[in-house]
């Protein structure tokens, strides 16, 4: 049983980090990326190319960090040339254009994907472990951020672009950083999710995942880092406890974007907001 | 002769594009809306056109009925999803809008069977038509001609009849129209019906073309119109049409030239992105 | 009056417990929901199916068999909490895995450790058995198939030149990896090979080119909804040459797609529908349509069978011990599956089945060849 418990609890871990990784870029600057998949993939191959080469654990995942955030980075020019809609599809773009490259390269096992990697050499409980705690200091780096400076400037940004430049804020690099830290993570992610599945094939990082990562983002409320926490915990336990939620899961999942945005497009942190501000008013 | 063919293939995969292409960048120069969910109603123009062909055997009722249903779900969507929204960003539109495609195509999963449908008695597919040493079938000679009607029959209305020129002052300066007497919500209802129409003729088109209708259809294509139309500048019916058939070009020559680098449905998009770092506002974007 | 209540219902406890005791569970998982959720109904029935058959005659070592079925959408981050809940949870005796290769693979690495015997059904990534010595595959790897094609194609058209049409996928690649390999030993030229994504349903440059190349046979690789179309647009492009397909084709969708357009196709790996043996292959297709409403599908013998054939490991090893389960497993000879007849397993746990040559004719399969060639069918040993 706890090997079950160890295995959820990795799972909501890795989904947590993803879903806040997305949020930095999504949620605190404003730049709409529907191909962040791409990332974690990036992340992913690479700490599972350079663990079959041996490189140890502590190494790959800093790797797949770094690789991730680096093309983050290049990646994260596009949004200096176009915004909002052009954004959207162009990071979708780069997610199939990252998709399309990867199946082809030999090196990188092309559609067979990468196998065969080793164990993390870590009791599964303790992996979990590691992850939570990985996803915890996400959380508090997060929380820190809202309230600085950079958090600030990440808001001017999403905000009115133009407006902060008048301010004086250096609009460019602020949404480089966005990119580079949260593409980062993304990559961080991909390689923990190497050591947990112990295989890689590129449909993992497709454009339904990507999908999958911005829903996380937006049922919690884009910005909100309590509420993309509360959502991916919800959405990724919800199949298990219950049967109806699992079989009709992708109709559940579309659903609520609909209801959510429809209803409530601040997202559960907005909802959850109004009600407390109800109750004080009461 | 190899390479005109390519090209001629290409063409006819262009006009395939544009005609889902022109309903997405309608919606977009109105609304400012991502209308992904355009997809599914190219998707339900296919299931309704094979199962009323199948059903009843009459090729034409299944074009007409599924015209007439994409015309209706296009509409619906607009008026339950995107009207009590247009005070939103636009992001909020667009993902209600990923959220009605998960549920369209998970809904034909379950009505219509994850397994596709083949239409019965398909006439068309199979016999040819000999062009300049080119060989097409049927169906794809019946796209080339549908698009180029439909959408030459558009720009009639667009410039010559009253609704039409409303329709084109609302795009430009939806005030300005609506203090002239244009009502905007019937320039919006046209819009969807068209655009949607569109789509579902598009969709029975292809399940045709393909002999197969499936539920995952509408993805694919409708992943690559999002790219054509900010290729062509979003809203730009014109530009749209363009990127359309040189999009289908450069994908059926990259699929063979290219195929050891890159897979052909990335194809679409390298080329997206490289136009636009060049030219942000696309291939005829007004900036 | 209230002695007696007391009494049937402990009377009913204790059936109840018997019954729920009796029972052997193995576990099973598929992709039910998503994309490949048409697979996913197909797998679970045909296990239900041989499920239920056995029940009916009386279970194993006397006792019902259970499956427990679960959704794994076909990622591996579902496949393996799955697996944890199998083995912890369920306790289950075995698994059969009715699903794709990524979760089958993800899935392994879990119950190796655990020591539960797994069988992938139909998941043909080569990894999946090189986990360890529980790990167990029931059906042929790509590149045995792939060169089996070629000992086909060679043997009946010599010395041809062949362009190769294969889908992006790791089966599609593997079996193209194969053929590539054999074809040149047996005389065949290899013009050129082409690639589509499995979404692709226009194949119009690439039949322009294979026109260009002119070739005298025509290898596909693919499954039936890109075989359908890209099969009738071969024809309808005016390429008369034979055309030779993997064993993805096989489906009676296939024909739906393509309609005549499929007559003459040869399928390598195909399962002939009209055969006698084995005993329940006619019965299974007729449950199978009743059903599921429509022709059965490969992927669900494969599953009916894998079924079939752990309950009679169980069988011969006369206990749910997981360990005995193994050894029996590992010693299986000559057992009747629905696709052919399982030789023996090798030390990895592959498996050695004389590959069967189906032909469309008629609007169904039709049994055309056997290749039983064990220098290229023997699976390879890691």
């Amino acid at each position: 049983m706890s090997g079950y418990i160890a295995s959820l609890v990795s799972v909501i871990g890795i989904n947590m980090i993803l879903a806040l990784s997305l949020n930095i870029i999504t949620g605190f600057c404003g730049q709409v990326s529907l191909g962040h998949a791409a990332f974690y993939g990036i992340g992913a191959y690479t700490a599972a190319y350079l663990s079959k080469l041996g490189v140890p654990l502590a190494l790959t995942l800093p790797a797949g960090a770094a690789m991730a955030g680096l093309i983050g980075i290049v990646v994260g020019l596009t949004s200096l040339r176009v915004r909002h809609d052009f954004l959207a599809v162009t990071t979708m773009g780069i997610g199939f254009v990252f998709l399309g490259f990867v199946r082809k390269q030999k090196w990188l096992g092309a559609e067979l994907g990468i196998s065969g990697i080793p164990a993390p050499g870590l009791d599964p409980l303790v992996y979990a472990l590691l992850i939570v705690a990985i996803a915890g200091l996400i959380i508090v780096f997060c929380v820190w951020t809202k309230r600085s400076w950079m958090g600030f400037a990440f808001d001017a940004v999403a905000d009115d672009e133009d407006a902060a430049r008048t301010v004086g804020i250096n609009v460019p690099v602020y949404k480089l950083t966005a990119f580079g830290i949260g593409t980062a993570l993304a990559g961080l992610a991909g390689g923990l999710y190497v050591y947990f599945a112990r295989i890689i094939l590129p449909d993992t990082f497709d454009f339904v995942q990507s999908i999958a990562i911005l829903t996380m983002v937006v049922i919690g409320g884009s910005g909100s880092v309590w509420g993309v926490v509360a959502s991916t915990i919800a959405l990724t336990l919800l199949p298990e406890v219950s049967r109806a939620a699992s079989d009709y899961r992708l109709l559940i999942f579309g659903a609520m974007l609909i209801l959510v945005m429809r209803f409530s497009p601040g997202g559960l942190a907005a909802w959850a907001r109004r009600y407390l501000a109800r109750r004080q008013a009461a | 002769m190899y390479f005109v063919e390519l090209a001629v293939k290409g063409l006819v995969y262009g006009c395939m594009y544009a005609m889902m292409a022109v309903g997405l960048t309608l919606v977009y120069g109105l609304l400012r809306i991502l209308h992904i969910a355009h997809a599914g109603v190219f998707a339900l123009g296919a299931f309704v056109a094979v199962i009323v062909a199948n059903t009843t055997g009459s090729l034409a009722l299944g074009f007409v009925l599924a015209t007439a249903v994409s015309a209706i779900l296009g509409v619906a969507i607009y008026r339950f999803a995107y009207q009590p929204l247009l005070a939103h960003p636009p992001f909020v539109p667009m993902i209600v809008s990923i959220g009605i495609f998960i549920v369209l195509q998970e809904g034909f999963r379950m009505v219509f069977g994850a397994y596709g449908i083949a239409f019965d008695t398909n006439p068309w597919y199979v016999s040819t038509v000999e062009l300049a040493g080119v060989r097409l079938n049927q169906v794809e000679v019946a796209m080339v001609i549908a698009s180029i009607v439909l959408l030459v029959g558009f720009g009639l209305f667009a410039s010559l009849t009253r609704a039409g020129i409303g329709w084109r002052a609302t795009v430009t300066d939806p005030q300005m129209a609506t203090s002239f007497g244009v009502d905007p919500i019937r320039v919006r209802y046209l819009n969807f019906i068209f655009g949607s129409g569109l789509a579902g003729i598009a969709g029975a088109l292809v399940g045709l073309l393909n002999n197969y209708v499936e539920p995952t259809m509408g993805g694919l294509v409708s992943y690559k119109a999002l790219a054509i139309i900010v290729l062509g500048g979003l809203g730009s019916v014109r530009g749209t049409l363009i990127a359309s058939l040189i999009l289908g070009v450069v994908e059926s020559y990259g699929t063979i030239y290219l195929a050891d680098v890159f897979d052909r449905d990335a194809i679409g998009f390298l080329f997206l992105i490289v136009v636009l770092m060049m030219r942000p506002q696309g291939l005829l974007g007004r900036g | 009056m209230q002695k007696s209540l007391v009494a049937a219902a402990l009377a009913a406890g204790l059936l109840f417990a018997g019954s729920a005791a009796a029972q052997i569970k193995i576990g099973f998982h598929a992709p039910q929901s998503g994309p490949a959720a048409a697979d996913g109904k197909s797998s679970t029935i045909g296990a239900e199916i041989a499920r239920d058959w056995i029940n009916e005659k009386g279970g194993v070592l006397g006792q019902k068999i259970e499956l427990v079925i679960y959704d794994d959408q076909n990622k591996p981050d579902q496949a393996v909490p799955i697996a944890n809940k199998l083995i912890g949870q369920d306790k289950v005796v075995a698994t059969v895995s009715g699903s794709y290769s990524a979760p089958t693979r993800a899935a392994a690495a879990v119950f190796q450790t655990a020591g539960i015997p797994y069988f992938s059904a139909y998941g043909v990534h080569p990894d999946i058995t090189s986990g360890g010595n529980f790990a167990f595959r029931g059906v042929t790897l790509g590149p045995p198939q792939g060169k089996g094609a070629a000992k086909f194609i060679a043997d009946k058209w010599p010395k041809a030149k062949v362009s190769v049409l294969t889908m992006n996928n790791d089966f599609g690649q593997s079996i193209a990896d194969g053929f590539k390999e054999e074809a040149p030993k047996r005389g065949l030229t290899l013009i050129k090979e082409y690639t589509f994504g499995l979404g692709e349903r226009q194949f119009g440059p690439i039949i322009a080119s294979v026109k260009n190349d002119n070739p005298d046979v025509i290898y596909a690789i693919g499954y039936y909804f890109v075989g359908g179309p890209l099969v009738a647009q071969l024809r309808a492009g005016g390429l008369k040459q034979p055309i030779v397909a993997a064993q993805a084709f096989d489906s009676m969708k296939l024909m739906e797609i393509a309609k005549d357009a499929a007559e003459g196709v040869f399928v390598v790996g195909g399962m002939d529908r009209q055969r006698a043996t084995p005993p329940d292959l006619q019965p299974f297709e007729t449950e199978f349509k009743k059903r599921a409403g429509y022709d059965a599908e490969a992927v669900a013998a494969n599953c009916y069978s894998a079924v079939m054939l752990m309950a009679d490991a169980i069988k011969r090893a006369g206990s749910t011990d997981p360990k005995k389960i193994r050894e029996a497993l590992a010693a299986t000879k000559d057992f009747p599956m629905l696709t052919g007849k399982l030789g023996y397993f090798n030390s990895v746990g592959e498996m050695y089945m004389p590959l069967e040559v189906t032909v469309v004719k008629g609007g169904t399969f039709q049994g055309a060849a056997v290749i039983d060639d064990t220098a290229i069918l023997a699976p390879p040993g890691k």
